[in-house]
Order: C-alpha cells, then structure tokens, then sequence
C-alpha cells in the first residue's frame, strides 16, 4: 500500500513537473509589454522584465496568450519567450533612465520616451516636436482593426 | 569601398578628433547636468563596460530611432497632413504586422519634399516622401515600399550598425562614463515645461553615425534583403507581390526622363541598384502567389489632396 501510494506521488510530481514545463516560459529581453491582442497596436495590460516567468495559456500565429506573475493576461510575441530559466538583468540604457526603470513596471511599460532623444535633439538643435507630431498622429487600434478588415477592392490584373 | 566601410571610416575620423573622452563631460549639453545625479560605470571591470557599452537592447533602439526622426524632420519638411499620415500608417502597420517584428510599435510620417525617397529609422520609424507617393499608383504599390523599409528595420540592419560603431567608440575610450542625467527645455517639444532626459558621449557618437546612415543609404546587400522580406510581408498582408516591382520600374523608367531624373537622383544614391533590384524582383514573383489586392481607388482617394 505504501509503496503504491508512493509510486503514485511520484508520478503526479512527474506529470505536474511535465505540465509547469511545457507552460512555463522565461521573458528574454529586458521589457516586453504584455498585449490586449496580436499586435503592437493593443493595449500593454502587463510589462514583464527579463528573466521574469509567465505561463503560457494558448498560442497563435507566432503569438503567445500568458498569464504573468500578477495574473494579468494578454499577448506576447513568442520570440521574446524562452523555454528554459533567464537570469534577470536590464540595460544600462534602462537603469540610468530616472524612476529607476529597470525596477518599476509602470516606468519600463512606457519605454525611456524621448529620455535621450529629446537631449541629443537639444544638443544638435534640431526640432523634436517632429517625432512627438508623428507618435500623436497614428492611427488606433479601432482604426487598424478596421482596416485589417477591409481589403479594398481588387484590381489586380496581369504582371 | 563600401557605404558601411566608409560610414566606418568616417566614424574613425570622429573618434580620433574626439580623442580619449573622459569622464564627467555630457556632449555639449548646456548647463543641463544635475550634480551627484549622473550614472556611470565608474570602478567596472573594463571588459564588462565593453560588454554592456556595445550591446543594445529594444528600448534603447527605439530611442535611437527617435533621435534620427528628429534629424530627418530637420532635414526634410514634416508634411503635417493627418489623414494622409494616417492612411500610410495603415498600410504600415498591415505590412508590419506580417513583419518578422511585429511586436514593435511602428510609426510612418510623410515627408513634405518631390525627392522620391523613403527612410527606415531605427526602433520603428518610416518615412516616405511626397515624391515617392506621386510616383505610386495604387495601395500594392505603396505596400511593398513601406514593406522594404519595414524589412530593415526587421531584419535589425540598424542594430548591427549600432554595434559595430559602439565597439568602435569603446574600443576608442569613449564612454566610459554611459549614461548621465539631465534636464532643460527642449525646443519643439510640446509644453514649456523642463524636462528630464539622459546623454551620453557614446550614444551621441552611435546615433550620429546612425543619422548618417540612414540618410545616405544601406549597402547593395542589404536592399537585396529588404526587398526579398518587403514583398513576402506585402503579399502577406494580402497585397499583389508586384507593388515593389512595379516600383522600381517606375524609379527606372523615371529616371530616363530628364523632368523626373532630379527627383529620383537621391533615391538612386540611398537605394543603389534599382535596375538590378528589379531583375531580382522579376525573379522573385516567379514564385510568389498570384492574386492579392491593388487597392487603387482607395489609394488614389487617400493621396488626392497631394499638390501635383
């Protein structure tokens, strides 16, 4: 009796292990935003920092649904995932962006936004309002959503 | 020689007037540096600054690419149309997202000059000129342009760029203070209020060489592989795979037209081997699947508004 009692808590520990590695993955940038869909157009719901583990709950199309340590769920590109353990670290970049970005998920979720640039624009004298013109006036979400699909017409003839 | 060996050369020109850069100095910043508030690596085993100084992360990039849309919109005019911006953007994203980065935001603006031209900043950010969206006649069209300039930026060209001239600068002495904070106003920016920024010697050299060059230009090589990704996005996103070709056909024959020849004079120093692109590009829709949309009248309504 014992020794099947046993042998079952070992093959549940196994199956359990088995399950946790197959879900299990290991963020391999040093920020990756977690996404509300499949594209860089959605919404962040999470940051998760390198070396950080999120669970894998379905994939798609090169995209990956996790559910992250503070059980947000959303999308991440695949590629920014590994199966086996990443040891966490941050850029140099990121650690010398002030509110200590390399910690704080909030900060890091907003990328360093023109924490260099608009210096290096100062210093060469040249106009930064260019850049934020440009971020302001891209299309959302709903617009590309629809656009997607809508396919225009097809006029396609010969080549 | 070639561009990137001259881009080299150039940089090894700037490091040596630069010289051993020291710790302590922000690259002419004025008066903008905080006491007691800057980072450095100060006491680092110099291997490991190296290390750390040369290798480049996403965030970083993305500032870089910011950096060099300022240099281009103070090269070239911003044009501050918003529906236009916006239909390019779509067709953007559409092809972006078929990227082999598609988990990077992009950002597309029109540059408000009849050069026929089109540039791909670092971290996300694409250009297309005026001129170039004359020369296009329909949405395929525009789609396997923004696809090629999309590819460089999928294919990380500009992030081994930044390697390569961040070795240099290293290798040089320069940088061995990263990073250090700042504030002041900064002109063109929304509001009048300070504002925080970091500077650094090192990336102020990588970006200069960033600037330089994605405004004159990738190698052969690397427009080949532009080209081979920017139609399979394209056509990916649903559009005809002969947009690029139909392109480059437009820039060649243009080209032999003494009225259009000023035009695409630039677009042939920064995109060199237009008539051998398109050999390739004939080559390349042998296989690549029949069909897809043109999209024409939605492109020609989105660009009616351009002046002539």
């Amino acid at each position: 009796m014992r020794r099947t009692t046993i042998a079952i808590s070992v093959l549940v520990g196994m199956v359990t292990g088995a399950l946790a590695a197959e879900t299990t993955r290991w963020v391999e940038r040093t920020k990756v935003d977690v996404r509300a869909g499949r594209g860089s157009f959605y919404e962040i719901v999470d940051t998760v920092l390198k070396g950080e583990q999120v669970q894998i709950l379905t994939t798609e199309d090169r995209w990956a649904s996790v559910r992250t340590a503070r059980e947000k769920t959303g999308w991440v590109y695949e590629a920014a995932l590994k199966p086996t353990p990443v040891q966490p670290g941050t850029s140099d970049f990121l650690k010398a962006a002030p509110g200590d970005v390399s910690t704080s998920r909030t900060a890091a979720s907003q990328g360093a936004k023109g924490l260099y640039a608009q210096g290096y624009a100062k210093e060469k004298g040249y106009d930064y309002g260019v850049v934020e013109w440009v971020e302001a006036h891209q299309p959302d979400r709903a617009q590309i959503e629809a656009f997607l699909k809508d396919p225009g017409e097809k006029t396609g003839g010969a080549r | 020689m070639s561009r990137r060996a001259g881009s080299r050369l150039a940089l090894a020109l700037v490091l040596a007037l630069v010289g051993c850069e020291s710790t302590g100095n922000v690259g002419g910043v004025p008066g903008a540096i905080l006491g007691g508030m800057t980072q450095t690596l100060t006491g680092a085993n110099p291997a490991d600054i190296r290390g750390a100084a040369t290798d480049i992360d996403e965030p970083e990039e993305i500032e870089l690419g910011r950096a060099v849309t300022a240099a281009i919109g103070s090269r070239y005019k911003l044009l501050r149309d918003e529906n236009l911006t916006r239909y390019v953007a779509l067709v953007g994203n559409a092809v972006a997202l078929q990227s082999d980065r598609p988990d990077l935001r992009y950002y597309f603006g029109v540059l408000d000059t009849d050069e026929v031209n089109a540039f791909a900043a670092a971290g996300g950010y694409v250009f297309i000129t005026r001129g170039t969206l004359a020369l296009v006649h329909d949405e395929a069209t525009l789609a396997g342009v923004l696809g090629h300039e999309v590819g460089h930026i999928a294919l990380r060209h500009h992030v081994e760029t930044i390697r390569d001239q961040k070795k240099a600068a290293v290798t040089r002495g320069v940088g061995t203070s990263l990073f250090q904070i700042g504030s002041g106003f900064i002109p063109g920016a929304g509001g009048t209020a300070t504002r925080a920024f970091v500077s650094s010697p090192l990336m102020n050299l990588t970006a200069d060489g960033l600037v330089n060059l994605t405004l004159k230009g990738w190698s052969r090589s690397e427009e080949d592989q532009a080209d081979g990704v920017g139609v399979k996005y394209a056509s990916q996103a649903g559009y005809d795979a002969a947009g690029l070709r139909d392109f480059l056909k437009a820039v060649t024959e243009g080209g032999q037209q003494p009225a259009k020849s000023g035009f695409l004079a630039k677009f042939a120093s920064t995109h060199p081997g237009a008539d051998e692109r398109l050999k390739h590009q004939e080559a390349q829709l042998k296989t690549a699947p029949p069909g897809g949309r043109r999209a024409t009248a939605r492109f020609q309504q989105a660009v009616a508004a351009l002046p002539q």
